[in-house]
């Protein structure tokens, strides 16, 4: 059925599907939208976050990271460029061989990687409030500057819900 | 394009990314590409082995025109149009 001119006003910033058709009638694609749930504070789990969060940053996605009981600890800013005080989750025994690997190949490190991802591309990172207590830091500031906030597990499971997807490190 | 094609085509900015493993050479095509104008070409160096798959998807995704790749020794030169 076509609709009538002048009926085309009221279907104006209507969100369809992925498309938002804007009041001028230009029609353009809404980012896909990626919820990482960052339970981990292992470096090595860190690390695969970053590589992560690079490609979809590459592909335009907004990002929301919902950093979860151990990942607050490696939020800490006393504790997040400090790979002495973060453990891997396996191969424990090998991460000395890890970071030089890491090193060698030129790889960032995962607070590199997450920085670089807020600078390019529309990446929030929210610390849970429980969290955050867990590990006597319940403020913004007593985590690394790339925080955004700290929130409840409410907005985390809303951002899951509205996004493309989901992801749990 | 074919290999001559390409050998001879005229880059309008080139990035060396040689230096980095995945995700690096994808990160720095991205920026490169904010960087010139639709129609114009970018020229990506890498060693990284994943890029040379990557980068044609990412690029034939975000509706650029992917040329193709050179192989060089130790390294291969990727082609991408901005759309």
């Amino acid at each position: 059925m076509s609709i009538p001119i002048t009926w085309q006003p009221i279907i104006t910033n209507i969100t369809l599907s992925n498309i938002l058709i804007t009041k001028n009638f230009s029609i353009m694609e809404e980012n896909k939208k990626m919820c990482m749930v960052l339970f981990s504070g292992s470096i090595d789990k860190l690390t695969a976050a970053g590589v992560i969060l690079s490609g979809a940053v590459a592909d335009d996605m907004d990002v929301d990271i919902y950093v979860l009981l151990q990942g607050a600890r490696a939020f800490r800013k006393d504790i997040a460029d400090d790979p002495k005080k973060l453990n891997m989750a396996e191969n424990v025994e090998l991460k000395e061989e890890f970071l030089k690997s890491l090193d060698n190949l030129k790889v960032k490190t995962w607070l590199e990687f997450f920085r670089e991802a807020k600078s390019l591309a529309n990446v929030k990172i929210h610390i849970c409030g429980l969290a955050g207590k867990v590990w006597g830091a319940d403020k913004v500031s007593d985590f690394v500057d790339i925080t955004d906030d700290i929130v409840g597990i409410g907005e985390c499971i809303t951002a899951a819900q509205d996004s493309d997807v989901h992801l749990f490190i | 394009m074919t290999t001559e094609e390409l050998t001879n085509l005229k880059a309008d900015k080139s990035v060396d990314a040689r230096g980095t493993s995945c995700p690096g050479p994808l990160l720095a095509a991205k920026k490169a590409m904010g960087e010139i104008n639709s129609g114009q070409i970018l020229e990506i160096l890498s060693a990284d082995e994943g890029t040379k798959k990557d980068i044609p998807k990412w690029a034939t995704k975000k509706k650029h025109n992917y040329l193709g790749t050179l192989e060089e020794s130790g390294y291969f030169k990727i082609y991408v149009k901005k759309g």
